[in-house]
């Protein structure tokens, strides 16, 4: 199947495989399509059909509130064409960078399925071939017989990767985590589409930074770190983290982040007092006004990455604009939970 | 005609958004900044989200969803913003605001975009609106380049390089540009009304005359036709 794109700059041409979804195809082919979640839920895809016949994959994807249907509007990550299209896109598009990590199908299975607390788990997948990837990038993931695919951010860092590990938050009515959580997980086959996510870092950055990140938002964060540790960043400039749950019930990953013991690392616990610690420093609050508190006047020359709940994404962006002023290019993220 | 009312003063506060319908159903965006009534398009121009739920500090606008930034005064875009904010004159009588007319395409276009009323209103003087069906050939390639374009309303198809897809133009971008280019009098492009479109046709070397008369925001407006020619190159060189 043909498929062409006009963006508002250039028009691009590729193949998709029958059944392959729109957005996916483009990234293989190195067309730097519009995207945030991949997954059907943040309407960032949104086209229109211009000419030919399309598939949607999920008519009920919540994405789709950001359309207008009767304009022929769908979202690229969830149709896949059925014939040759051609379709528009309103933003500009510029080809891949040269030599970023290649966006493919890519397939694995689950090595090993390791609860951290009472509602996550870790897990690895072993990759059927290596794969390079940028730390804070993510795989859309879908597992047998659960319908549609889910973004995790890799939790490790390695270049390439023959086993990557993510952290799944168990969700009731989530259809990946509970068949994570199920059981059925440990030695089944996965498929994934990636690496995918602009919220990336790399050392040649030169810049302090800044996680915030609330529950298994982390994930994309200890990727970031393993990176920045391997490049000897801690050393040159600052690196903050800020980590927030609800209760210590809540918490994990404490023994990973104590391995690094030159960054700036706080938990912020929004629903009970701070334990006494002499190996982290554990705050009350939400992990936004923490970082707020900690961070006044250590806003030079600052990268700043969140992850989270869409609602903490919100109030982080909030303080960094508005209190921190940090400029737009400077703060990170990808809305993908 | 009446003017449409848009909202009471009080509705917005001192550094605050609010999303209103002007009678007659337009929908858009009334922000105090500082004291100073200024209205906006209802939508972000990158993906349609409402500009409503943006972040806002009194000057600058934020969208939530991608960032996007502007100066609500000017509509100029800042930081990682690749289109101007379309903007509506407001008229205050008493605690009621009231929508002043159309936007300029000229001023929500992206070479003369926040460059200041009196040059706008000096470009303006030097257009002439047409109004061209759907399917009319504006010009194509090898043709005399004497005037340049801005789209005021309705498609146009706007053809360059070997790429048969071309770019589908919004209101305030500009075409034809070549007549804007010393030594070129040729078209080296082609734009085609693919629905039914109104252009405000301006002598390209009137309007170079004017842009010297004002250096400032003729380098301005230079650099942004640089910049713009220069995207059009992405596509030359693409496969």
């Amino acid at each position: 199947m043909r498929i062409q794109v006009n963006a508002r700059n250039r028009a691009y041409r590729f193949d998709a495989a029958p059944g392959e979804k729109i957005l996916y195809a483009g990234l293989r082919a190195q067309a730097g399509l519009p995207y945030e979640c991949a997954t059907g839920t943040c309407g960032t895809c949104k086209a229109k059909l211009v000419d030919g016949k399309i598939a949607d994959g999920w008519p009920a994807a919540p994405g789709r509130k950001y359309l207008k249907p009767d304009a022929g509007e769908f979202l690229m990550c969830q149709c896949s064409a059925e014939g040759d299209v051609s379709i528009e896109v309103a933003s500009f598009v510029y080809p891949a960078e040269p030599g970023a990590p290649r966006v493919m199908s890519r397939s694995g299975a689950v090595r090993e399925v390791r609860p951290l607390t009472h509602d996550v788990s870790a897990f690895d997948v072993e990759l059927d071939a290596p794969c390079e990837f940028e730390a804070g990038q993510f795989m859309a993931m879908g597992a047998p017989g659960v319908a549609g695919l889910r973004g995790y951010s890799m939790v490790n860092y390695a270049a390439p990767a023959r086993r990557l590990s993510f952290v799944a938050k168990k969700k009731p009515g989530g259809g990946f985590s509970e068949w994570l959580f199920s059981g059925a997980a440990r030695g089944a086959r996965l498929s994934m589409v990636g690496p995918l996510g602009k919220a990336t870092f790399q050392p040649a950055l030169a810049k302090n930074i800044l996680c915030i990140a609330g529950g298994s938002g982390i994930a994309g964060m200890m990727s970031i770190l393993a990176r920045a540790a391997a490049a000897d960043y801690f050393s040159r400039y600052k690196v903050h983290v800020f980590f927030g749950v609800r209760t210590m019930r809540d918490v994990f990953f404490l023994d990973e982040l104590a391995a690094y013991p030159k960054a700036d690392i706080t938990i912020a616990l929004s629903e009970e007092d701070p334990p006494q610690s002499a190996r982290l420093r554990f705050e009350r609050g939400l992990v936004h006004e923490v970082a707020k508190r900690a961070m006044a006047g250590k806003y030079q020359n600052v990268r700043a990455y969140l992850a989270g709940p869409p609602p903490a994404v919100d109030a982080a962006i909030r303080v960094l604009l508005l209190d921190a002023r940090l400029t737009t290019d400077n703060i990170r993220y990808d809305k993908f939970s | 005609m009446a003017r449409p009312l848009v909202c009471r003063v009080a509705d917005v506060p001192e550094n605050t958004l609010k999303e209103c319908e002007a009678e007659g159903g337009r929908k858009l965006v009334v922000a105090n900044a500082g004291g100073e009534f200024v209205a906006f398009q209802a939508m972000c121009p990158h993906q349609d989200v409402p500009l409503c739920e943006g972040l806002f500090d009194g000057q600058t606008l934020t969208c939530h969803m991608h960032l996007w930034q502007w100066d609500v005064k000017s509509g100029a875009p800042q930081g990682i913003a690749e289109a101007p904010l379309e903007r509506y004159a407001l008229v205050r009588e008493g605690d009621a605001l009231y929508l002043g007319g159309e936007s300029s395409a000229l001023d929500v276009g992206e070479l003369f975009n926040g460059l200041g009323p009196a040059l706008i209103e000096k470009l303006s003087a030097l257009a002439k609106k047409e109004s061209h069906p759907a399917g009319a050939q504006l010009y194509d390639k090898g043709d005399p380049a004497d005037d340049f374009f801005v789209l005021d309303s309705g498609r146009v198809q706007f053809l360059i390089g070997r790429d048969p897809a071309g770019f589908m133009l919004k209101k305030g971008e500009i075409f034809g540009w070549a007549a804007l280019l010393e030594s070129h009098p040729q078209r080296i492009a082609s734009a085609r009304v693919i629905e039914d479109a109104v252009v405000l046709r301006i002598n390209g070397k009137q309007a170079l005359a004017l842009l010297e008369s004002d250096p400032a925001s003729g380098y301005v407006a230079m650099r942004r036709l640089a910049g713009l020619i220069a995207r059009f190159f992405v596509v030359a060189g693409a496969k």
